[in-house]
């Protein structure tokens, strides 16, 4: 395969030994921005290539490892052979940047302690991202998304707002998918790049990251609310006014914070009377009384439906959006006109569409480096160019 | 001797609000010098109320403003542009959070910045990035969380969608930092210049990627709420204490024997309709109704730990006083004790990972006054007399 140059990490070699969505994450942003990443596989396969969501009705390839081995390579390497240590030696023998989240209890027996790679690899930066870290009291403790959504103290607000106000008895709800897991595998991917950066001064180094620490640092605000002498509860985390509102035909969400906002939505609303009230004019006074102005816009809103309520919003520079669902995402008119989406090839042969990438170098416009990898492509390759010689 | 991994990178930080200043606050943790530049007229939101949020007046602390120093410059003025641009000239870094094309009415857009620094890295954050229909729009958080299809996908089966809040401004935060080193790095090798356009709607659809793939095939992805497609049991329980949630995860079939093993229900280990994973999925609600009579009368925090002991996912639902409590994030750094002459001790999110060798990484000063380090940038750095400055002020260029 052709590499290309002129990718923001082109040249960049990283080595990836993955079962978690963290970690996998981690190496997806890499590829994307064009390093070659190998994923090191066990024998059969990643766990991941069989997590759910599956296409073709739960029968297929799994949805989730296609977003996240786009662009990558694979080779089977089995840690606990010695074929396999050797075979790991010479991948990171030229790589730059080794990302992997094998736990504790299995690091020595898969050759991979922080100690044995600093010393055979001392140019290399080893990152590793586990749900609670490699250090501390807990680094031994298991966690999938929804322990560590709820570790980070992220879960226990949600849901807030109207979907707390249904149902303000049920239990807190986790975000959909893998949100702490992402979190994580961005603070993998910045730590890698970090380290990296300082390889000129200090050479390689050990990277210890935590899946809990980067959700906890997406939610820092909520810490900083304690500091401020609030303990923040999903009851009442919420906007004073605006929201999540449903309408004729779905929901959208309303949020003004500015006073031209506020004067925006009066006139979306229609001008009515009991918003021109002059103590409303006061914004402290409009979140005193949220809930009354809530009742008010609700009532306004069903009868209306979301195209018209967004595109007259944004006209009188109200913000509000429609929650839209994936299939309206996929087919929307911003995502096409920015190349959100591209083609990609499956491990099995067919075809999808996948979300390149959440931001774009402008100057040297970023493309998925392969689709899919097969299982052990890498070295079914190196067979046939030997064959072939 | 110990340092920061980005030591000697030094950012002009243009942006506002949440999103933009997260990105450039962690940059800042991991060592790069973040310039905030500011105005008495546009102060940034934490410097004023911020009533819809329930907050009546301005922030003593603001995470992602710490570490920062702080400019004032009136942006309206000719001359705070032309000194704008030459604080970019000395920087590697320019990063800005406006809203689509203000920068450019500034006369400070990407060409004029690069003229002024050849191989500047500008990062534009904003909620629907620089170009294509909806680009002007305007947004926060929950309209991210709207747009890109995270919101929709989370929430109870039979209830609305759910409002992202402020971790959905931070990862966009947390990924505009990332592709700025991979710029860095970029530049390093080529001398290029970059532009990194980062939309934070598009941030929110990375959290959905796999269920935009599934849509792509034609199919229509399941919003899961608290279940999980391939793990049972899985959710949120009761314990002895309402409102203190307990979280279970079993990955497979092991798990689930250490889990019926702590319960002690020697019936359930055979149970066959708690066999397979498929089997405990099909009777979620005989497993639910086990584990929610079980956890009645225990304790929660106990019960992770015994779980844990015995090798299965659990962790309490925290609260923040929990988080600031725990000696696990406090060995790690991950929550330190901050303070100054005018905050009292509190508690703060540290360092954002653990670096063997470039150890210095976290938060070294809290949250600048206003214009607190101009004798530093526009003395040191760009070389104005107090006299010019002076001046500037008089004039209301420094503002």
């Amino acid at each position: 395969m052709q590499e290309d140059t002129s990718l923001p990490l082109s040249g960049c070699r990283v080595i990836e030994r993955s079962r978690t969505v963290a970690a996998a994450y981690a190496g997806r942003l890499l590829a994307t921005m064009g390093a070659t990443v190998v994923m090191l596989e066990p024998e059969g396969g990643s766990p991941l290539r069989k997590a759910p969501p599956l296409l073709d009705g739960g029968k297929g390839e799994s949805a989730l490892f296609a977003y996240l081995a786009a662009g990558k390579r694979s080779l089977v390497c089995d840690l606990a052979s010695a074929e396999g240590q050797a075979l790991l030696d010479r991948e990171l023998e030229r790589a730059d940047i080794l990302i992997e989240d094998v736990p504790l209890k299995a690091r020595a027996a898969e050759g991979l302690t922080q100690e044995a790679i600093a010393e055979r690899f001392p140019a290399l930066v080893h990152v590793s991202v586990r749900p609670f870290g490699a250090s501390g009291p807990k680094a031994d403790w298991a966690g999938a998304e929804v322990n560590l959504v709820h570790a980070s103290g992220e879960g226990f607000l949600l849901p807030n707002g109207l979907s707390y106000e249904l149902f303000p008895d049920r239990a807190p709800l986790k975000i959909y998918g893998h949100f702490a897991s992402y979190q994580g595998g961005c603070m993998a991917a910045l730590s890698a790049l970090s380290a990296w950066w300082a390889v000129p001064d200090v050479g390689g180094q050990y990277v210890d990251v935590s899946v809990q620490d980067a959700m906890l640092a997406t939610g820092a605000f909520a810490l900083q609310r304690l500091g401020d002498g609030s303990l923040e509860h999903r009851a009442t985390r919420r906007f004073r006014y605006g929201g999540v509102f449903e309408v004729k035909d779905g929901f959208i969400e309303l949020l003004t914070l500015e006073n031209r906002q506020w004067d925006g939505l009066v006139k979306l609303l229609g001008d009515p009377g009991w918003a021109h009230e002059e103590a409303l004019q006061d914004p402290l006074e409009r979140s005193r009384r949220g809930d009354e102005i809530n009742h008010h816009i609700r009532a306004w809103m069903i009868q209306h439906e979301a195209e018209e309520i967004v595109s007259r919003a944004q006209e009188l520079g109200v913000p509000v959006g429609k929650y839209r669902t994936p299939e309206e995402v996929l087919q929307g008119s911003q995502e096409r006109a920015r190349g959100l989406f591209v083609p990609l090839e499956l491990a099995d042969g067919s075809e999808a569409e996948v979300l390149l990438a959440p931001f774009q170098f402008r100057e040297t416009p970023l493309h998925l480096n392969g689709g899919v990898p097969a299982l052990n492509e890498m070295a079914r390759e190196a067979r046939e160019q030997e064959a072939a010689a | 001797m110990s340092r920061a991994p980005l030591a000697g990178v030094r950012i002009a930080d243009f942006t506002i609000h949440a999103a933009g200043p997260f990105g450039t606050h962690l940059l800042s943790q991991l060592g790069a010098e973040c310039i905030k530049i500011e105005s008495k007229t546009r102060p940034d939101a934490f410097r004023k109320p911020h009533a819809v949020y329930g907050r009546m007046t301005a922030a003593t602390f603001d995470q992602v403003a710490s570490n920062k120093l702080s400019v004032r410059l009136n942006l309206k003025q000719p001359e705070a542009i032309e000194l704008a641009k030459r604080l970019v000239s000395v920087s590697d870094v320019a990063a800005q959070s406006f809203r689509a094309g203000v920068m450019d009415r500034l006369g400070l857009g990407f060409d004029e910045l690069r003229k002024a620094k050849p191989d500047i890295i500008l990062l534009s954050l904003s909620s629907c990035g620089q170009t294509g229909p909806d680009s002007h729009f305007a947004g926060y958080a929950p309209l991210f969380g709207a747009w890109g299809g995270l919101g929709a996908m989370s929430g109870y089966g039979d209830g609305p969608p759910v409002e992202m809040r402020h971790v959905m401004d931070h990862t966009a935060g947390m990924h505009s930092a990332m592709a700025v080193v991979a710029a860095l790095h970029q530049r390093r090798r080529t001398g290029q210049a970059q532009h990194i356009d980062l939309a934070a709607r598009e941030i929110s659809s990375a959290m959905i990627g796999d269920a935009l793939v599934q849509a792509s095939r034609g199919e229509t992805p399941a919003r899961t709420g608290n279940g999980d497609l391939a793990m049972a049991p899985h959710g949120v329980y009761t314990t002895s204490v309402p409102d203190r949630w307990l979280t279970i995860a079993v990955r497979n079939d092991q798990e689930w024997q250490a889990l019926v093993g702590v319960i002690g229900k020697g019936g359930a280990a055979t149970d066959p309709r708690f066999a397979t994973v498929e089997a405990r999925r099909r009777h979620q609600p005989e497993l639910d109704a086990l584990l929610d009579q079980w956890l009645a009368d225990r304790d929660a925090d106990a019960t992770a730990e015994r779980l844990q002991q015995a090798g299965v996912a659990a962790h309490v639902s925290w609260n923040m006083q929990d988080i600031a409590d725990d000696p696990h994030l406090r060995a790690r750094g991950a929550v330190v004790e901050v303070s100054d002459p005018n905050i009292p001790h509190r508690p703060v999110v540290g360092a954002p990972a653990r670096f063997t060798k470039t150890q210095d990484v976290g938060i070294r000063r809290l949250t600048p006054a206003l214009g607190q380090d101009e004798d530093y940038v526009f003395g040191e750095l760009l070389g104005l007399s107090s006299a010019q400055r002076a001046d500037l002020e008089e004039r209301e260029v420094i503002l």
